[in-house]
Formats: structure tokens, sequence, C-alpha cells
């Protein structure tokens, strides 16, 4: 099961709601008094972080002293990470810095998100009719599977970059044994890693969030340089402006453009298109919210990284890019069951106002109703109707 | 077989600006209800393209969800004319009698009817001045 990445500090909270309206799998309510985050739903898309006024709610990821825990430790880094560099000199200062965190190896994501690009876009060019939905972002994939089910079957079914690196590790001799790191610039990677949150079925042992990693970077970024050089076609794959020119190619950035996308297709109104390139953060993966830098500024960036040396991308068997996809969701109800149940949700939802307002906490009158059909909640709990009846009286 | 649900949905001629706002309510009261997705897919197709040539081509109308116990989705799509007056020519895929302003929004494509068809389980239209009725019925495992 997978876990939320997102924690709440009750002492930040004003109660102001924000984050429950935010939610678009509506994982969030306030109860008794608190925020509560339902772990079966949450997509870790981190839009109540970004709701979120008043520093309430936070994502985090393992701490740094973990790496003493490993005899050898590897540091993943994503393409996104390296667009903060405007000069192959930075980043070679950056490279430098975190190995001087204290691993034995920093290796660099791009050549495997680059042949994932390629083989992304090979499946989607080959498919005989509809298209396929790239998802290296697994909010995209959780949304899907929470929200438009009826496009499971659309997703590309690879694996993300992280996974398929780490598993080439494991297979080193002693590979068990390494402590695989992995630098997060989002919410939903913190959730790809065995910690901090339990997600046992990953291969990479830590995920760090960035921003919590830098202040320590910071330190070594003018102490020394050391060699890299980058996949030109991985740098591109996080990053929409520039990721791939092609008529049926549709890129979208940002939670409500890739939305309105997932319900077209639900509608079979994109068939003319052979691939959906989705990222919900605006600039892609470079405007991950736990990155530094300005995202506009930060793609252009790629050229100067690229512009001397390509490394070529990996070139893995296929079979290690593949990745089981769910075919269904897991609703074990009967259709009776499931009738049911929407009729005594929709009976109590007819006394329920409509209003939407989230002030019972639950972030719409359905949920409400839901709530109240299992128990949870009473019908004087909304304060709308609360209220009202306080005037009559 | 009896209907457990029935829900009916106005919709109105020329309103291009509310145009898959009938299917985007039934497409999601279907996900609220666990309805398994290969279905729901059916019917989501199926359900757009009919309002749509409800707004386009007709005087606007209702469109009925109606779920029976045994699984059976049954949408009825009828408009208040002019009607169709070649049925088997409206159902050739490529047939078209979109106006400009329609073409200009992308429809009229004339595959409107051939994907309803291809999409349900059952398939029935009637035609007169009066009106157009399409009669859908998908089928859910019980
Ligand atoms: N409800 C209706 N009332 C009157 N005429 C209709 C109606 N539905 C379809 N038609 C006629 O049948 C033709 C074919 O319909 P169909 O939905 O297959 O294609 P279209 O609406 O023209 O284009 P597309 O659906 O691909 O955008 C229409 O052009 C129109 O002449
Ligand atoms: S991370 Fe996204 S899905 Fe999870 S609670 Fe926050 S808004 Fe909801
Ligand atoms: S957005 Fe949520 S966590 Fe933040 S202050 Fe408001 S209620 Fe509290
Ligand atoms: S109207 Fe009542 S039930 Fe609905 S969201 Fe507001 S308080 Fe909750
Ligand atoms: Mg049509």
């Amino acid at each position: 099961m997978r876990r939320t990445s997102i924690s709440y500090t009750l002492s930040h909270c004003v109660k102001c709601l924000k984050c429950v309206k935010a939610c678009p799998v509506s994982a969030i309510s306030l109860v008794d008094n608190r925020i509560s985050i339902n772990e079966d739903r949450c997509i870790n898309c981190g839009q109540c972080i970004k709701a979120c006024h008043s520093k309430g709610l936070v994502a985090q990821g393992s701490s740094l002293e973990k790496i003493k825990d490993y005899e050898y430790t590897v540091c993943l880094v994503p393409s996104a990470m390296w667009s903060v560099c405007k000069t192959i000199e930075e980043a070679e200062r950056l490279y430098y810095a975190i190995k001087q965190l204290g691993f034995n190896e920093v290796i660099d994501l791009s050549p495997v998100e680059g042949q994932l690009k390629h083989e992304t876009q090979r499946i989607c060019e080959n498919l005989e009719n509809g298209n396929g939905i790239a998802y290296f972002c697994p909010a995209v994939k959780w949304l899907i599977e929470t929200n438009y089910p009826m496009l499971l079957d659309n997703l590309v079914p690879l694996n993300y970059a992280s996974e398929v690196k780490a598993k080439e590790i494991r297979r080193r001799e002693n590979g068990d044994k390494i402590g695989i790191f992995l630098l997060c610039e989002c919410e939903a990677k913190l959730a790809l890693a065995k910690e901090p949150y339990k997600n046992l079925t990953y291969q990479v042992d830590h995920a760090l969030a960035i921003i919590d990693v830098f202040p320590a970077i910071r330190e070594h970024l003018k102490d020394g340089r050391e060699k890299v050089r980058f996949c030109r076609s991985g740098l591109q794959a996080s990053n929409p402006s520039v990721i791939v020119q092609k008529q049926e190619y549709l890129v979208a950035d940002g939670f409500d453009k890739i939305n309105e996308i997932l319900s077209m297709e639900e509608f079979n109104l994109l068939d003319s298109f052979k691939m959906l390139y989705l990222f919900p953060c605006f600039n892609g993966c470079i405007g991950g919210h736990l990155l530094w830098g300005n995202s506009y500024l930060n793609r252009n960036n790629i050229d100067a990284l690229t512009g001397e040396e390509n490394v070529p991308t990996t070139d893995y068997p296929i079979e290690d890019l593949y990745k089981e996809v769910a075919s269904s969701t897991s609703d074990s109800r009967s259709f009776k069951e499931k009738m049911e149940e929407f009729h005594k949700v929709n009976e109590i939802l007819d006394h329920l106002p409509h209003y939407d307002c989230s002030a019972c906490g639950m972030q719409t009158c359905r949920i409400m109703a839901e709530e109240i059909a299992r128990g949870n909640k009473k019908l004087s709990d909304c304060r709308v109707l609360a209220a009202s009846k306080g005037k009559v009286q | 077989m009896s209907v457990i649900y029935e829900k009916i949905y106005n919709v109105e001629r020329d309103d291009y600006a509310n145009a898959g706002l009938v299917s985007s309510l039934i497409k999601q009261s279907l996900r609220t209800i666990g309805i398994s997705p290969a279905v729901s897919r059916r019917v989501a197709v199926a359900v757009y393209e009919a309002e749509i040539n409800m707004i386009i081509h007709a005087y606007g109308g209702t469109i009925t969800l109606q779920i029976s116990d045994d699984g059976m989705i049954r949408l009825i799509a009828k408009d208040k004319g002019p009607g169709i007056p070649d049925i088997e020519k409206a159902l050739t895929p490529g047939f078209s009698t979109a106006s400009k302003k329609a073409m200009e929004l992308g429809f009229g494509a004339g595959m409107g009817l051939p994907n309803i068809k291809r999409n349900a389980d059952e398939f029935s239209i009637e035609s007169s001045p009066a009106g157009t009725t399409l009669d859908l019925k998908f089928q859910e495992r019980e």
C-alpha cells in the first residue's frame, strides 16, 4: 500500500480548510479539529501543500544521517536537479558537493530518463489506435487510478528511472547491502522509496527531499568540481517546453490542464494524438516543489549543459524498463452492494444543502453524506443546516 | 428486471458553451457508483456523441440515465426534432450535415452515430420530424 508523504503540524494550522478544498481526490478532511489525510486515497500530488499558507503541511524525506546505516551508498540524482545549473561548471560543482554529503557514488539519472523517453515514444507510435499516457510523474499514475480508472489501459507500462537504475545496482555483488538514496524534486517522488514512508515494494532505500539537503550541499559548492556529462534526451524528459515537438504528441503541464485533458480523453476526444505527456507541475519536474530556483529560467539551461558532450542513453534490455500497471481498480463490492451504497448516500445527500462549502470539514456535501452513511457523522454536523436551524428557532 | 435508478437531464439547443456537461455528470455518477471502467468508458463515449448531436443538429431534448437491478445501464436521448430524414445514411461513417459553425468548433466528422452504435451493447434509433430517440443499452456484470 502507498503511504502519503505529507505531514501535518497542528500548531501551525489555522483551520482555514484551503487544503481540504484543494485536494483532487478528496483525501483530506478536518476531523476533531485537526487535518486528517486518508492514506489509501492520497496521490502525493502536493496540491494541499501549495494551498496551505500557514506551513501546516509539509513533505518530508529521510534524514541524511541514514547514510551512516550503510557501508556503501549510492545517490541517484534526477535530471530536474541539474537544470538549476547554468553552466557545466556549476553542474560539476553540484556533482562534487552532493558526493561530499558522504555518498560513495553519485549517479546522474539522465541517461536512464532518456532511454525511457525514447521507449515511451516508440510504444505510443506503434499503438494501432488511441493514445498512450506517459507518466514520468508517479502522481499522474495515481491520479488516473483514483479519478480516471477508464484510462488505466492508456498508461504506458514503463517503470520510473530511479527504479530501473536501483534494480541494476541491486544486481551488483552484495547489491542488496548497498544503501540507495534518491534526491526528490517533488512530494510524489518521495513516495518511491522504502523509507521514510515504508513503501517496501521499491528498490530505493531512502527518499531525500532536495530542499532539506540543500543547506548541506551549499556548504560544499565552492570546494571543488568533478567531471560529469549529461544525456540531452534525459534532461529534456523532465521539461515540457523542450521534450518533444511533434504534431501527434500532446504535452501539458499544470494540474488543471492535465485534468482537462484526462476528462476529454475519457470521451475519446484526443484520438488524433499518439501520446499524452503529462506533468502536474508547471514547467514539469524542473518546477518540482522541492527544487529551488526559477523554473522558467531553469528550462533554458539544458542547452548549456549538453552543448559540449552528450552522454548516450542507457541501453537496458526492454524487459528491465517495464512495469505492470493494474488493469482495474480493487473494488471488490458486487453491483448490488454498489447500488445500495449509492442509494443510501443519495438519500442523505438530498437533505444536505449542496453548497460544498467544506465548513463541516469534509470537502463536499457528498463526502459528508458518505461519512453520515458510515455512521461517522450526523446531519446536524452540517454547519449550514445547523446555522439555518438556529435562525428559525 | 426493474429500474432502480433514474435521472433525467435537459439538453438545450445550440448550447455550445455547455456541450459535454450532461455527459460529464453521467460519467461522474458512474464513477461514484463504481461501474467498471470498461463499461463506463463505452457509456461515456456514446452519451457524449448523443449529447452533442442534440445540441448541434436538434432542438434540444432530454437524456435519461436508467440503471436496472440486473446491471443494465440504459441511456435514452430524446430530442424535439427536426428528425433525421434518412437514418441509414446518417449511420454511415463520414456522413454529416453539420453547420459551418459546428464544423468550426471541431464537430462534423460524421463519426458520432457510428461510434455510438459501436460502443452500445444494444442500439436503436427512431426518428420523425417530431424528434429523434436513441435508446442505448450497456450491460454491467452483476
Ligand atoms: N439528434 C439529431 N437530430 C437531427 N439530426 C441528427 C441528429 N443526430 C445526428 N443527426 C444527423 O446525422 C448526421 C450524422 O451524425 P453523426 O453524429 O454521425 O455525425 P456528425 O454529428 O455530423 O459529426 P460528428 O459526430 O463526427 O461530430 C448529422 O450530420 C445529422 O445530419
Ligand atoms: S498530496 Fe494531493 S492527494 Fe494527498 S492529501 Fe494532499 S492534495 Fe490530497
Ligand atoms: S491549508 Fe489546511 S493545514 Fe494549512 S492551515 Fe489551512 S486547514 Fe490547516
Ligand atoms: S453544506 Fe454542510 S455538508 Fe455541505 S460542505 Fe457545507 S457544511 Fe458540509
Ligand atoms: Mg455527431
